[in-house]
C-alpha cells in the first residue's frame, strides 16, 4: 500500500502565496518518513494536504496530484478518506470526541462513525489500546488523564481505524519530559510495528530514531529529502532551522575541535 | 537592581486543596540566570506566579529588593517582575505587532520616546523588527512565542520570568531567546525561566533548580545538577541528563552537560595524554 | 496497518462489562428519555398549574420524593438552590414591593411599599422557579448527557445534533478556565483590573480579544479532528450500547406528556385557580 504526492502545491483560502509548492512525497507500506524545519516551513500543512483535510475541510486550493495505492483521491470525501489515513495533531485536548466517557468508547469512536460492525469495533478498539499499551485506561475518563496519556489515547483511535498510513503532526510538542517520553515510545513501536507514518518533529533526535528517511521544509518545498543518517547529518540543517540531533552536533563539534568522534561511539547509548 | 526571595513558600490551591508548594526557600540575586525544571505539577508554575503578585502565598513570603510583596499589588509588581506565559495565544489581541509590544508599557505609564525605545529595543532582541505593522494572528508560533517574549521585554522589568520559552520553537528561536537571556542578564537584570529542554537550560543557564512535589530537591550550577550524583534525583521527576553529560560520566570526563563543554574536555584529555 | 506483522495483545477482548454501566439507584438506572420527560413534564406543569399548592405538590411529589430515591438529596438542595437563588431573590423582591395590584400595606420603606398581594405572588412565583431548577437539578445529577445523546441517536436523532449539545455544555468550562488564564497573563503586563471602572472598562478587550479568538481557533481544531475521525460520514454510526429502555418506560412518558397536554389546554381554556 502506498501513498503518493505528485507536484502537488496548495493555497491557503484568502493567501495569495502557496504554502506548499511542488511536493513529490512517497510514503509506502511500513515506511516512517520523519518531516522537519523552521517555524513557518510548511510543516503542518503538508500534514493536512497528506491527510486530505486540505482542501477537504480547511479549505483553499490545491494542485498536483494525490493517490492512494495509484488511485486518485480528488473526489473522495473526507470520511472515506479518514478510513485510510489518520491524522494526529499537537494539541492532546482538542482531538478529543468529547463525547465519550470512557477511553474505551473514546478509542472506538472512530470505527463507530465509519459504521463498522460491533464486534469488530470492540476488538479493533481493544488491539489500538493494546498496541499503544494502555489497556489500563480503558475505564478512565480521556478528560482526566495527562497530556502524554490523553496523546496516546488520541493515537489509539486512530489506530483503531485501521488506517493504511499515519500522519502525525508534532506529537511531543506540547507534551512535559515524561510525556513527551510515553509518545515517543509509543511512535518507536508502532515504526518497528510495520506502521506506515509521516510525522512531524523539532525534536531531531526523535526523528533520529524512529524515521526511514527525512525531509526538511523551507518555505512550503522540499530543501532536503533522502535516508535519515544523511539528511540529520547535513550541514545545511542549521541554516535551514532545524535543531541538530544530539548525537550528530556532538559529532560535528568533535571533528571541529580535531577529537576523534569514534571516541563520542561507545557512549553514544549512554 | 533587587534581589527576589521567597521564604518558606507553601500554596494551597483553594477549589481542588492541592499543596502545590511545600515549603519553598529560594534566593535570586541581581543578574542571576536561574533555570527551574521538573515535571508537570511539580509546582514550578505555581513558584513563579507568586513572584508577581499573581498568586498570593497561603504561608511564608515574597520580598523583592527587601520589600515585602504582600503590599504590592500586581500592576506594581509588573513593573518590576516580568512574567512570560507560555501560550502566546492566551494574550495576543492587539491588530499590529508594534500595538501588541507597546500595552506592557502603556500600562505602566511610559508614553514618548521613552515608549518608543523600549518597544524598538525589544522588537530587535527578539529578532521582529521587520514585523513591527504585521498582523499578530499572521505570525507562526515561533515568532507569535517571541512576540509575547518582546511584549514583556518592553517593560524592561528588573527580573523577567519566562515560562517554557523553548516549546514550540525552531532552531533559531531557541537561539534567540537563549541570546535575550544573555543580553538581559549581562545588564544586570535577573532571568528565571521554566524549561523541560535539557540541552537549552544546560547551555543557557548559570543555575539549576530541580523542583519535585512542591519543594526544591536541588538547587546548584548545571555542572552540579547533572552530575551523575544528581541523575537518580533528575529521574524521580522524570528528567534526564544532557547526552554529553551521559557520556561525559561513562568516559569518566566528571560534570559535562554541554556539548560543548563535553568535546572540550576530551580534547584536554587528548593533549595530556600526548 | 499494512506490511510487517501488527502488533495485537490479546489479553482483553469483548465488550467491557462496565461500559454503560447501570447507575447506583432505580431512579437512576431508569431511561435517560424517561428522566428528561419528567423533568421537562414537572417544569411546564409548575407554570402551567400555579398557585402555591400545585409547584409545592410537585416540588415534593417530582423532586424531593425521587431525590431521596436515587440518595441525591443534599446535592440536589445545594446545586437547585445555587441555580435558583439570584433570580428568586430578584423576583422575590421586585413582586413584594412592586407587585401592581398591590394594597394591604405591610411594610413600608421610605417611598416603598410591601404588600400582602405582592407577598403572595412573589411566593407563588418562588414556588415556580424552584420546581424548575428543582427538576433541571435533579436530571443533571441522575443522568450523563452522553448518555442521553446516545439513547436520541438510537432512536434516529442526528448525532450532530446530540454532540452539538454536549460539546456547548463542555464549551463553557474550558472557556472560563481560558479567561482566567488570558487574565492573570494580561495582569502580569500590567493590565489594571481593579482600578476605577473606566480602567477596568479599558481591560475588557485585552481579555476578551484572546478569550474569543481562541475559542475559535479551538473549534476549528476540533473540526478537524472530528473530520479526520470520519464523523462527517453520511448514515447510521454503530453504537457500542444504549441505555436500558422498558415498553412500560414508554407508556408512562407518553401518559405524562398527554396529562402535561391536557393541563395545559384546560389553563388555556381557563379552568383551575
Amino acid at each position: 500500500m502506498s501513498l503518493a504526492l505528485r507536484g502537488v502545491g496548495y493555497r491557503y483560502p484568502g493567501v495569495a502565496v502557496p504554502a506548499l509548492l511542488d511536493v513529490d512525497l512517497h510514503l509506502g507500506s511500513g515506511e516512517v518518513v520523519g518531516v522537519t524545519g523552521a517555524s513557518e516551513s510548511g510543516k503542518t500543512t503538508l500534514c493536512l494536504v497528506v491527510s486530505g483535510l486540505a482542501p477537504r475541510v480547511v479549505g483553499g486550493r490545491i494542485r498536483g496530484t494525490i493517490t492512494l495505492d495509484g488511485e486518485s483521491v480528488d473526489d473522495w470525501p473526507m470520511h472515506r478518506l479518514a478510513g485510510r489515513v489518520g491524522i494526529g495533531f499537537q494539541d492532546p485536548t482538542s482531538q478529543l470526541s468529547q463525547v465519550a466517557v470512557t477511553v474505551f468508547e473514546e478509542v472506538a469512536f472512530g470505527p463507530m462513525n465509519l459504521g463498522v460492525a460491533r464486534d469488530a469495533i470492540v476488538e479493533r478498539t481493544w488491539e489500538a489500546l493494546g498496541t499503544l499499551r494502555i489497556e489500563g485506561l480503558a475505564e478512565r475518563d480521556p478528560r482526566r488523564l495527562s497530556g502524554g496519556q490523553q496523546q496516546l489515547v488520541a493515537m489509539a483511535g486512530l489506530l483503531a481505524m485501521r488506517p493504511a498510513h499515519l500522519v502525525l503532526d508534532e506529537p511531543t510538542a506540547q507534551l512535559d519530559p515524561a510525556g513527551t517520553r510515553l509518545v515517543a515510545e509509543a511512535v518507536e513501536r508502532l515504526a518497528e510495528g510495520g506502521a506506515s507514518i509521516l510525522i512531524t518533529e523539532q525534536k531531531t533526535d526523535l526523528l533520529a530514531s524512529v524515521a526511514d528517511r527525512v525531509v526538511v521544509l523551507r518555505d512550503g518545498r522540499f530543501a532536503l529529502d533522502g535516508p535519515t543518517d544523511e539528511v540529520l547529518a547535513d550541514p545545511r540543517l542549521i541554516e535551514l532551522g532545524v535543531r541538530e540531533p544530539a548525537p550528530l552536533r556532538l559529532r560535528r563539534l568533535a571533528a571541529t575541535a580535531g577529537v576523534d568522534p569514534a571516541l563520542l561511539q561507545p557512549a553514544a547509548d549512554a | 537592581m533587587p534581589e527576589l526571595e521567597a521564604r518558606g513558600l507553601v500554596h494551597v490551591y483553594r477549589d481542588s486543596g492541592v499543596r502545590a508548594l511545600d515549603g519553598v526557600d529560594l534566593r535570586v540575586a541581581p543578574g542571576e540566570r536561574v533555570a527551574i525544571i521538573g515535571q508537570n505539577g511539580s509546582g514550578k508554575t505555581t513558584l513563579v506566579r507568586h513572584l508577581n503578585g499573581l498568586l498570593r502565598p497561603t504561608e511564608g513570603r515574597v520580598t523583592i529588593g527587601g520589600e515585602d510583596a504582600s503590599g504590592m499589588t500586581v500592576a506594581q509588581l509588573a513593573s518590576r517582575v516580568g512574567l512570560v506565559f507560555q501560550d502566546p495565544d492566551r494574550q495576543i489581541f492587539s491588530s499590529s505587532v508594534t500595538a501588541e509590544v507597546e500595552f506592557g508599557p502603556r500600562n505602566l505609564g511610559r508614553r514618548g520616546e521613552r515608549l518608543r525605545a523600549s518597544v524598538a529595543r525589544a522588537l530587535v532582541a527578539a529578532g521582529l523588527a521587520d514585523d513591527g505593522e504585521a498582523n499578530p494572528y499572521d505570525l507562526g508560533g515561533s515568532r507569535r512565542k517571541l512576540l509575547a517574549l518582546a511584549s514583556v521585554l518592553a517593560m524592561e522589568t528588573d527580573v523577567l520570568v519566562l515560562d517554557e520559552p523553548t516549546t514550540g520553537q525552531d532552531a533559531r528561536g531557541v537561539e534567540r531567546v537563549r541570546e535575550v537571556v544573555e543580553e538581559v542578564t549581562t545588564e544586570g537584570r535577573t532571568v528565571i525561566a521554566i524549561s523541560h529542554d535539557m540541552r537549552f537550560v544546560a547551555e543557557t543557564f548559570r543555575r539549576v533548580v530541580v523542583m519535585r512535589e512542591g519543594r526544591i530537591v536541588l538547587d546548584g550550577t548545571p555542572d552540579e545538577a547533572f552530575a551523575h550524583e544528581s541523575w537518580e534525583t533528575l529521574s524521580s521527576t522524570y528528567l534526564e541528563p544532557t547526552l554529553a553529560a551521559r557520556i561525559g560520566h561513562r568516559l569518566g570526563l566528571g560534570p559535562t552537560p554541554t556539548d560543548e563543554g563535553l568535546i572540550a574536555a576530551l580534547a584536554a584529555r587528548g593533549r595530556t595524554a600526548q | 496497518m499494512a506490511g510487517r506483522e501488527r502488533l495485537t495483545r490479546a489479553s482483553h477482548s469483548g465488550l467491557p462489562e462496565w461500559l454503560g454501566r447501570p447507575g447506583p439507584s432505580a431512579y437512576h438506572r431508569l431511561n435517560p428519555l424517561t428522566k428528561a420527560t419528567l423533568a421537562t413534564v414537572t417544569a411546564v406543569a409548575a407554570v402551567a398549574l400555579g398557585g402555591l399548592v400545585g409547584p409545592a405538590l410537585l416540588v415534593i411529589g417530582a423532586v424531593l420524593i425521587p431525590a431521596v430515591a436515587a440518595g441525591v438529596l443534599g446535592r440536589l438542595l445545594r446545586l437547585s438552590l445555587l441555580l435558583a437563588l439570584p433570580i428568586a431573590i430578584s423576583a422575590f423582591l421586585v413582586n413584594l414591593f412592586f407587585f401592581p395590584g398591590g394594597r394591604t400595606e405591610l411594610l413600608r420603606i421610605g417611598p416603598i411599599v410591601a404588600t400582602a398581594e405582592g407577598l403572595g405572588f412573589a411566593l407563588e412565583i418562588l414556588a415556580r422557579i424552584l420546581a424548575i431548577s428543582g427538576a433541571v437539578t435533579l436530571f443533571y445529577l441522575t443522568t450523563r448527557p452522553s448518555d442521553l445523546v446516545l439513547d436520541l441517536e438510537r432512536r434516529g436523532v442526528s448525532p450532530r445534533i446530540g454532540f452539538v449539545a454536549n460539546a456547548s455544555v463542555q464549551a463553557v468550562p474550558a472557556m472560563v478556565e481560558r479567561a482566567v488564564q488570558i487574565t492573570a497573563a494580561q495582569r502580569a503586563r500590567g493590565l489594571d483590573t481593579e482600578g476605577s471602572p473606566l480602567r477596568r472598562a479599558r481591560g475588557i478587550l485585552p481579555i476578551v480579544g484572546p478569550v474569543i479568538l481562541g475559542s475559535i481557533a479551538e473549534v476549528e481544531e476540533r473540526t478537524m479532528a472530528l473530520e479526520a475521525r470520519a464523523f462527517g460520514r453520511p448514515g447510521r454510526r454503530t453504537l457500542l450500547w444504549a441505555p436500558h429502555d422498558t415498553a412500560a418506560e414508554g407508556v408512562v412518558r407518553w401518559l405524562l406528556l398527554a396529562g402535561l397536554l391536557v393541563l395545559v389546554v384546560a389553563r388555556l381554556a381557563g379552568v383551575g385557580p
